[in-house]
């Protein structure tokens, strides 16, 4: 296990390590101790530490001037822009179509499931390779619950992401005996099996001919689905930064890196591994509900092994343990799914003149190799990619090299 | 119900037989590298498109498509080797996991895309026709011929690993640093170790191929069908026996087959429930595999 040796990983909370840095800084920064004898200390101290706090308030936090703060707000602005008014056709030059907004809520459901893979893979540190059935789950479980049972959206979600939540707990239950590589193995079973014989059953899913599901009351139009998508997904980050932030969160990171000696500060290790699942499995279950309304028919076939690989592409090509990395990661890919992207970019005829890559075929191709171009050259991912600009967006200083990891650092739980 | 047992078990035999060969593959690359190759049956796939173009579109005779076939799947393990798993060897296990999987996906992406215009295809067989019918079960020349062809592979394997390449191999694989002090090459051990399981990974794709009539079947031999069956057999055997994981392919074989079963109803998926439970119950109970004595580190 290679992790084990290396110092304190980049990602092990940023404020431990920003508190540690500044430390050294401080020591280097401090004028070389004066001889000691008792009068000069007794004299020395006050200025010492006075000297200390000037030096903290100087140097530490970096502050943007007036115009800094101006230009960062306006790219803030520029992006609440993006996210908010575009989709909507508010107060922008662009006249976006039906699809176009159907497809930014793919995105955003997409950013859901990333988040929730990225629970397993980046803090739990186990590979999910049957994450489709998750996500399937939840999307019939919700299909079932409003078609059916003729019950409210807004009560069929939540029993969708608990569902979601006790089917992944329950296998996190089996996983708690295999080590990582074994457990990606009965992953990939139990994708297979939910989705050839659980989403086969006729009955619950419609079978072959799939289930037609009803968007909740007001949340009819795809613009105003938009907007329901984006305040889940807030929800979702919400919780997961808070739960990073929490006792939990914290026992998740230490026995990522060694259930063993975690164990021995007295973590429970199968008690917060069995959180991590449960807490994808709600994610997933999320990602599922909203995606059934989403596209409105939801098909058994939807939800297959390759999905599963698109999901973990998405996650590890994003950046594992950055939220950022994972949204726009899974966005990015999402969009290449459908195809959005190279309509975007308006290179459909170029692909096709030139390789005859039709655009559907767009992210299967181009996915992998960015997959392999990640765990080889950025094991940061995008979020790698995009860390000097979030930083300076937060008020920090434009630094190049923010956000740097040298691993795609998954270990192999027990292993 | 003794005859429909019967069917089950001879369709298992022979379905299990290309699942033995795959099983076989990931048994090798696992002692190799310790990783689980998710693109062992991609290597099968591309070698049956390989050959499929080859026999179809540009009239080659059917041996010399074949051979083609397997000379692209042995190309592609190369590269796998050189490209992903050599630069990566310093990784942990799963992230290599993760690389084989991004392989794996990049061939069916790389299929899908040059098959998008003709969505059916069909691969002939070898020899026509059914050779007999025990149990009303009909099995086919091609079945018996994938049959051969693993008792074959089998007797091969048990050779080569007695000949110096084949120690030489174990040896690399048992202990790297010794190995590597007695003058053998790591480096090409695992290149070679991947060209193997890359032949025979790609044998189970040109031997199966023509069973499969059309092209959902072709497009998924990988994902589902034989991918995870191959798996199950190599867990068996505890993934390192190499007789093990044989005859775990014949029972995972039977054992899928026997989810079809009237039983169940027609119920669809039960090969694939089959699986699964067997898969949780060798697990949890047997960890080490079913054929192996004492138990081996994972």
């Amino acid at each position: 296990m290679s992790t084990t040796e290396q110092d304190p990983p980049a990602s092990a909370g940023v404020p431990a390590e920003t508190a540690s840095e500044t430390t050294a800084e401080l020591t280097a920064a401090l004028p070389p101790v004066p001889p000691e004898t008792e009068a000069e200390l007794t004299r020395e101290l006050p200025p010492v530490t006075g000297y200390v706090e000037d030096f903290d308030l100087e140097d530490e936090p970096f502050r943007p001037s007036g115009a800094g703060w101006a230009v960062r707000g306006l790219v803030w602005a520029l992006l609440a822009w993006v996210v908010f008014a575009l989709p909507g056709n508010f107060l922008s030059p662009f006249e976006l179509g039906v699809s176009d907004v159907s497809h930014a809520s793919t995105a955003v459901i997409f950013a859901i499931i990333g988040l929730s893979l990225n629970v397993l893979i980046g803090y739990a540190g186990t590979i999910s390779l049957g994450h489709q059935a998750f996500v399937g789950l939840g999307a019939f479980a919700s299909a079932y619950l409003v078609v059916d049972l003729g019950m409210e959206f807004w009560l069929a979600l939540p029993l969708a992401a608990l569902f979601g939540g006790v089917q992944a707990a329950a296998l996190g239950a089996v996983s708690l005996r295999l080590t990582g590589l074994y457990f990606a193995l009965v992953t990939l079973a139990y994708g297979t099996f939910a989705e050839q014989t659980l989403f086969g059953i006729t009955a619950l899913t419609g079978g072959d001919a799939g289930k037609e599901v009803t968007r909740p009351l007001g949340f009819e139009s795809d613009f105003t689905f938009y907007y329901l998508c984006v305040a889940f997904l807030a929800v979702v980050l919400w919780i997961d930064w808070r739960l990073m932030r929490t006792k939990g969160g914290r026992a998740l990171q230490a026995l990522r890196e060694n259930p063993r000696v975690a164990s021995s500060y007295g973590i429970d290790v199968k008690a917060y591994t069995l959180l991590a699942f449960a807490t994808s499995g709600v994610f997933a279950g999320i990602g599922g509900a909203l995606l059934a309304q989403n596209t409105t028919l939801i098909v058994p076939q939807t939800f297959n092994f390759e999905l599963a690989l698109i999901f973990v592409l998405m996650t590890v090509v994003g950046g594992l343990r950055n939220r950022v990395g994972v949204v726009l990661g899974s966005m990015l890919f999402a969009l290449m799914e459908e195809g959005t992207l190279v309509e975007i970019l308006h290179i459909e005829g170029l692909l096709r003149d030139t390789i005859g890559l039709p655009a559907e075929f767009f992210g299967l191709v181009v996915g992998p190799i960015l997959l392999l171009l990640t765990i080889t050259l950025y094991p940061g991912g995008i979020g790698q990619q995009v860390a000097p600009i979030s930083q300076w967006l937060r008020g920090g200083r434009f630094d190049r090299h923010a956000g740097k990891v040298t691993e795609v650092e998954v270990t192999d739980v027990r292993a | 119900m003794i005859s429909e047992l019967g069917i089950a078990v001879v369709n298992g035999v022979f379905r299990g037989s290309v699942y033995a060969l795959v099983a076989l593959g990931i048994v090798l690359i696992y002692r190799a590298s310790g990783v689980f190759n998710f693109a062992q049956t991609e290597f099968g796939t591309t070698g049956l498109f390989a050959a499929f173009a080859a026999r179809e579109f540009w009239g080659w005779p059917y041996l010399l498509a074949i051979l083609f076939g397997l000379a692209v799947a042995v190309a592609m393990g190369l590269a796998t080797e050189r490209l992903v798993i050599h630069p990566l060897r310093n990784s942990s296990r799963v992230t290599l996991l993760v690389g084989t999987a991004g392989v794996a996906l990049a061939a069916i992406g790389i299929q899908f895309w040059r098959n998008n215009e003709i969505p059916i295809r069909e691969m002939p067989k070898i020899v026509d026709g059914v050779a007999f019918a025990p149990f009303g079960a009909a099995v086919t020349w091609q079945h018996l011929i994938t049959f051969g062809v693993l008792v074959a592979v089998a007797i091969g394997l048990a050779i080569f690993f007695r000949s110096p390449s084949g120690l030489a191999i174990q040896a690399a694989q048992q202990e790297p640093t010794a190995a590597e002090l007695v003058g053998v090459s790591v480096r090409r051990v695992s290149m070679m170790t991947w060209g193997i399981a890359a032949f025979l990974g790609g044998l189970a794709g040109v031997l199966s191929g023509p069973n499969l009539t059309f092209t959902a079947g072709f497009l998924t031999f990988a994902g589902g069908a034989s991918l995870l069956p191959g798996f199950m057999a190599a867990v068996l055997g505890g993934m390192r026996s190499m007789p093990g994981a044989l005859a775990g392919g014949l029972v995972v074989g039977i054992i899928q087959q026997l989810g079809s079963l009237s039983v169940f109803g027609g119920m669809s998926g039960g090969g694939a429930m089959m699986l699964f439970m067997f898969l949780l119950v060798v697990l949890l109970l047997r960890p080490q595999g079913l054929f192996v004595r004492k138990a081996v580190a994972a």
